[in-house]
Order: structure tokens, then sequence, then C-alpha cells
């Protein structure tokens, strides 16, 4: 039987940050190794290793995971290493969803034209943090518990159905925040481009089937919001 | 120890112990000595023009009749504020008390009697130092027209002008590279004293004799010498002989030897010091900066934080040990210098106050030892100073906040939290990750709630900030150190509040602006 499953290839602390971040979204959870021997010995943790090779066809791969519904992380610490395992895994499984480390701004480049669907650009994010500790501590803590903290305040993607009542009303109208207590941030179009819906250029758009807005708010709020006008992405 | 010798041991203890002796030394100290110390700027301005006050009323009196009292101004008040000048450096330049106990002191542990006369003559050989250097002498020159009656002491007003060496760093940076060339310039001064010493008595015995040529005696001979060596040639005495033109010739060629062989070793100087004289101005700059971050190391994470930074136009300096690193950052037009973080020496040297002018120090370095390295130095100067330090093994957290780093962010850590982000809600992360990083022109921004805009606006429906197309998101109440998501329009609002708000970055900025500049109808 096929499993939804988390693959990471690469064994080093981000692969065991990841796998323990993860671990409950996924029937299992496979770190690949390059030196699985060695690897092996050394692991200390709850999760399986397993062995890789970048010349690897992948046929034992396709044999238990169910490539839609799984993801692959790929951390490898050699940039090109990790470009050619991307574009070796998205050759071999176009529908599999593949994130990607990347170091600096060039690698994140060539891992999208790799085939990875999300890069984490690790240098940048984490300057991105360390800047806003310094000018906006206040905003850093907020944000940093709505993503990543059991906070009350949640963000979340809701799809608007086909009865809602607000189709065909204009972005500028929208009194969610007064009406239901949640704030939308942005929108994304049924093409998935996204835009932030204080840009002077949407202010007029209507409202269509299918549009997905990015909204912040209280739990119980965000809940009591999905039932009246759509249903919750993610 | 006799009667005289304890009176003076114990009189130097007496001063040295002395807190307002103590104090008022330290005072003229930071005042005449004290690079640091910012009235001296002030005292030095008012001395440069006394100077050049000097100087003009010099070159007035030469074809005019300057009135009495500036005459007197001039002669006495002026030589007077100098001469005060003069003994208080020359008490400063050393202290006389300490060098009665070290001799008292140096005496007792060998169990001899404290010999008095020892410890004076230290004292003399200790003020000598100070009477006898170059800047003293110049000091005492430019007292001297204060005997306007020796007319001649009158032109040591000049000196005064000397004195200006005292008042500019330019001068004293100037000076300084010169003096790195002492040998070359002893090298010069020998061959060009040889060439005018032989030339000039050479062309003595061609021409003397000779009653056309204007050259009669030795001196006319060496002005000759000296006028065609440094290739002025004024023309009014030259050799009219054709032995005395061929040393002309020789001369004329040394000349050029000499001018080019000057030029160059000026050139060099300031070539091989022009690093030092950057990182001296660089310094200066920096001590005069009222808020800043200092960064420490120059790797990728420092490199990306500095720009973004830099973009925000907060001021920042970067300290790194590695050259290539520094030259990077210099590269990107980042104020850096090329010190170790983790040397105390580095943080003397910069002379910044750390508890006052520096908002944080940043320790980027991609390695746990030397970030805790550059804690422990900073917190041996300063105990309050906000350290933020990056963390690469999470076996080291607990190893940076013994340091005493304040906070410290765990990219793998990071890397985790974001993974299980990307996979449960990727397009709100991605939302968030925009908003933050300003993509779009659209941003989220804090504004700090001051007693001006509380008196103005008391509740958040005052606010207006529908108009400005900006969304308020929520509020932070800092005394309860809380954040209210979406609060209602009757909030009261208080000073030292904060607003987080989203929208475009120019309609913010208006935003904010409309806030501080709002009267309350």
């Amino acid at each position: 039987m096929k499993n939804r499953v988390a693959l990471i290839f690469g064994y080093n602390d981000y692969a065991l940050e990841i796998a323990k971040n993860i671990v409950d979204s996924y029937n299992k959870i496979y770190i690949y190794s390059l030196q699985s021997e060695q690897d092996t010995v050394k692991n200390s943790s709850e999760f399986e290793i397993r062995s890789f090779d970048l010349s690897d066809k992948w046929d034992d791969i396709n044999e238990f995971v169910d490539i839609k519904h799984s993801i692959a992380f790929c951390v490898l610490e050699d940039n090109a290493e990790n470009i050619f395992l991307t574009i070796s895994l998205r050759s071999s499984f176009p529908d599999l969803n593949i994130i990607a480390l990347s170091n600096n701004k060039e690698t994140a480049n060539k891992l999208q034209m790799a085939g990875a669907n999300r890069v984490i650009p690790l240098v940048q994010t984490t300057a991105e943090m360390i800047a806003e500790m310094m000018e906006k501590p206040i905003v850093k803590e907020v944000f940093h518990n709505i993503l990543f903290e059991n906070s009350t305040l949640k963000i979340a993607q809701i799809r608007i159905n086909g009865t809602n009542s607000y189709i065909g009303k204009e972005i500028i109208e929208l009194d969610w925040d007064k009406k239901y207590g949640v704030i939308a941030l942005s929108i994304m179009y049924e093409n998935m481009r996204n835009e932030f819906i204080y840009s002077s250029i949407i202010k007029h758009y209507r409202v269509k089937e299918g549009d997905s807005f990015v909204i912040v708010g209280y739990e119980i709020d965000i809940k009591e919001f999905e039932k009246i006008v759509g249903s919750e992405c993610d | 120890m006799d009667f005289f010798s304890r009176l003076i041991v114990n009189l130097a203890y007496f001063l040295n112990t002395s807190d307002g002796y103590q104090q008022k030394k330290r005072f003229f100290y930071d005042i005449l000595e004290n690079n640091r110390y910012q009235p001296k700027k002030y005292f030095d301005l008012f001395m440069m023009s006394l100077i050049f006050l000097s100087v003009a009323i010099l070159i007035a009196e030469v074809k005019n009749d300057v009135h009495d009292f500036i005459k007197f101004f001039n002669i006495y008040i002026i030589s007077i504020i100098f001469f005060i000048e003069y003994l208080l450096r020359f008490w400063i330049s050393s202290s006389a008390s300490e060098i009665v106990i070290s001799c008292s002191e140096h005496d007792t542990m060998l169990g001899r009697r404290f010999n008095l006369s020892r410890a004076v003559l230290k004292i003399l050989k200790a003020k000598s130092k100070f009477i006898l250097s170059i800047r003293a002498i110049i000091d005492l020159l430019a007292i001297l027209p204060f005997f306007h009656e020796l007319r001649l002491l009158r032109l040591f007003v000049l000196f005064r002008v000397f004195k200006l060496f005292r008042y500019t760093t330019s001068f004293q940076v100037f000076a300084s590279v010169l003096s790195t060339k002492k040998f070359e310039f002893l090298i010069l001064l020998m061959f060009t004293s040889i060439v005018v010493f032989v030339s000039s008595v050479l062309v003595y015995i061609m021409e003397a004799n000779n009653p056309d040529s204007p050259i009669n005696t030795l001196f006319d001979a060496l002005y000759w010498s000296i006028v065609t060596i440094s290739t002025v040639g004024y023309g009014d005495v030259t050799a009219i002989t054709v032995e005395g033109r061929t040393v002309a010739i020789f001369v004329i060629i040394a000349g050029i030897s000499v001018l080019a062989f000057t030029t160059s070793i000026v050139v060099s100087a300031f070539t091989e010091k022009l690093d030092e004289i950057r990182e001296i101005k660089t310094v200066d700059d920096i001590r005069k900066l009222k808020h800043f971050y200092l960064i420490c190391g120059y790797e990728g994470v420092a490199q990306e934080v500095a720009a973004k930074l830099k973009k925000q136009k907060v001021k920042i300096i970067v300290l790194d040990e590695s050259e290539h690193r520094i030259a990077s950052a210099k590269k990107d037009g980042i104020v850096a210098l090329n010190y170790d973080p983790g040397n105390i020496e580095s943080y003397r040297k910069i002379g910044v106050d750390l508890n006052t002018q520096v908002k944080a120090v940043l320790c980027l370095r991609e390695s746990d030892v030397e970030n805790v390295y550059t804690t422990l130095t900073v917190r041996s100067i300063s105990k309050k100073v906000n350290m933020i330090s990056l963390l690469m093994d999470e076996s080291n957290r607990k190893k940076l906040e013994f340091a005493g780093v304040n906070e410290i962010l765990y990219p793998k850590g990071l890397v985790g939290m974001i993974s299980k982000e990307l996979i449960g809600r990727p397009v709100a992360f991605e939302v968030i990750h925009a908003l933050r990083n300003d993509y779009y022109g659209v941003s989220v921004e804090e504004i700090l709630v001051d007693s001006r805009i509380h008196e103005n606006i008391i509740y958040l429906n005052e606010l207006n900030s529908i108009s400005f197309k900006i969304v308020l998101l929520g509020i932070y109440k800092k005394d309860k150190k809380r954040f209210f998501f979406n609060p209602l329009e009757n909030t009261l609002l208080e000073s030292g509040d904060y607003l987080l708000v989203i929208g475009n970055s120019a309609f913010i900025k208006e935003f904010e602006k409309y806030l501080h500049k709002k009267i309350r109808t």
C-alpha cells in the first residue's frame, strides 16, 4: 500500500529539525543519507535512515510512496549536490511536492529552475528575522506567534464558494474586520496569482468564485467566518 | 626621613588622593589633550580663533594705525591666555606627586632612606622632557610677543600659526605621515647639503675673481646654489664663467633629482598610510554617531542583515578580523573596521560608549566559539548593551546564554518551523514573508504612540487610518506586554502603545506624519 510520507534527503541538523516539526503531518518520515552506514550508527533520533545515491532511479520510492500526497525535502549541505538531487527527483516524479533549502540567491534560483516547488532561503530568512528583531520587535513577535507558536491568533486561507454573498462585491467594500473580526491580507486569484488587498490596483476588483483570501483572526472567528463565506484551504 | 622630606611625601599623598585636585587635573587634561572629550572641540576652536586674530592684527599693523585696545589685546590678553595654556600643559604633562610617591615607596621597599634629591631629579627630567618637546617650544615662542618692546620678538606672532598643529587633527595626521619617512628625509637632506656645500664652494672659486660675475661672496654662492638646486632659479644671481656654468649644469640635474625624490617620498608615505588615515577618519566618524548597531563578523547572514538594515537607513558598523571580509563590507558601502570583535582592544580603539551609543551588538559569525568569545568580550565592557547572536549548533545554546546573550537565533530550528508552515499553510506563510520584506510596496510597520499623538488622539476611531488606505492590525500595549488584534473603535489609546499597521509603505509614512501633525479640535 502506498503511504503519504515525507522524504528528507540529507542527514544533518536541518533534516532532524524538519522531521521533528512535521512528524505529526505524515504517516512516515524517511531520512535519506548519502553515507547511510555511518549515519545509522550515530543516529539517535526516532526516524528511519535509508541510503541513496545521486545516480539512483528511485524505483523503490515509487513502490511505497503516494507521490501526489507526499513531500520531499532536499537539504544536502553541498549546493551542487542539492540541485542535482532536486532535478533528479523532479525528472522522476513530476507530481512530487519538493521543498529545497538554499544558502544564497544564486542557489535559490537554480533550485527553482531544477523544479523545486518551494525554496527556503535560509540566509535571507534568518537575516530577515534578525533585522525585524532589531527594528520591528513587535511585528516580529506578533508574526512569530501567528506562524510558529500556539497562539489563538491564526492565519488562514479561505476559498470563496459559489453561494457566497460577497461574490461580485468590490474589495474596497469588504467589511470583514468589523463584521466577523478577521482582517484580510491578500487575495489569491484562481490562476494562483497572489496580491495584497492594500494594493491600489485591486481595490475595485470584484470577488469571484474560487478566489482565496489570506486572513488573520482569532481561531474562533476564523471558524465562524469559514462557515459563512467559504471553506478553509489550509 | 627628615622633616622636610616627610612633608613633601605627605603632600604628595595628599594631592594624589585629593578628589578635588585630581578632578581639576583630569578636567584640564581632557580639555587640552583628550580628543574624545566633546568640549575640547570648542576650546580648540577658541584657541584657533585667537591665533588667526593675532596674525590678522600683525598684518594690519604693518601699514595701518591699529587702535590701542586691539594692540593691548594682541600683546597682553592673547599672550596671557597662551601663557596660562602653557602652564596648564606643563602641569598635566607629568605628575610630580606620583613621582615622589613612587620614589618613596621604592626606597621603603628596599629599606633605604627616602632620597628627596633623586625624586626632584626625576621630576625635573619629566618636566624638562615636556619643555624641550617641539610643541612646547612652539608654545613658548608664541608667548614671546608679550615682550613687544623687543621689536623682533613681534615676529614671533607667526609662531602662533604653528600652534595650529595642536588644534587640528589633519595637521597632526600630516605630520605623523611624514614622520614615518624620517630616514629617507634625512638621507635626502644629507645629499642636498653635500651638493649645496660642494657647488657653493666650487662656484665661489670659479666666479669670485671675475669682476663681471654677481657671485662675489661665499653667501652669494650659497644663495645661488640653493636657488638653483630648488629648481626655482630667480636669475638675479647667475654663473657667467664656463666653469661656473658647468657646475650649474650638475646642480640643476641634482635639483631635479632632489625634487623627484622628495615628491616620491611624500607620495609613498601617504600611499602607505592611506588605509591608516582612512581608519582614523572612520573611527572619528563612528565616535560621533549617536545610535548604531555593531555587527561582529561579515559572513552570509551578517551580509544580509547589514543590507536589510542599511536599506532601512539604520546606521551599522561592521567589525571583522578578516581583511577579505572587511573589503567585501566596504564594497557593499558599509562602514567597516578590520578589528577583531573578540579583542577588548578593538573597542578601546573605537572609543564608543557601548551603553549609550550602541543599540545592539549582533554576533553573526557562523561559529558558536567565535560568538561566545565575542559575547564575553563585549559583556566584560558592558553588562547593559543588548546582544543578539546566531546559534549554529543547538548544543551550544546554554553556553551563549551563560555568556550573556539576550536573544538567540537558531537558523536550523527556523528551517524546521518554516517547513511545518510550508506544508501546512504555504500561501499564508508566503504572504507574511512578502509583508516582512516590503514586496509589492506593501509592508507592516509599528508606530509608537508618543505623548504628542496621545494628546490629540484619545480613541482609536480618531485615527482616521481608512482615509490613508491602511489597515490597523492591532495595538501592542507595552505595559501589559500584550497584543490586541483588530481592536474595537472605542479602544482608549495610551502613550507608549504601538500601532501595527499594514499598507502601502508610502501611505504608512504619510499616516505617521499626519498623526504627529494632527491637532485636537
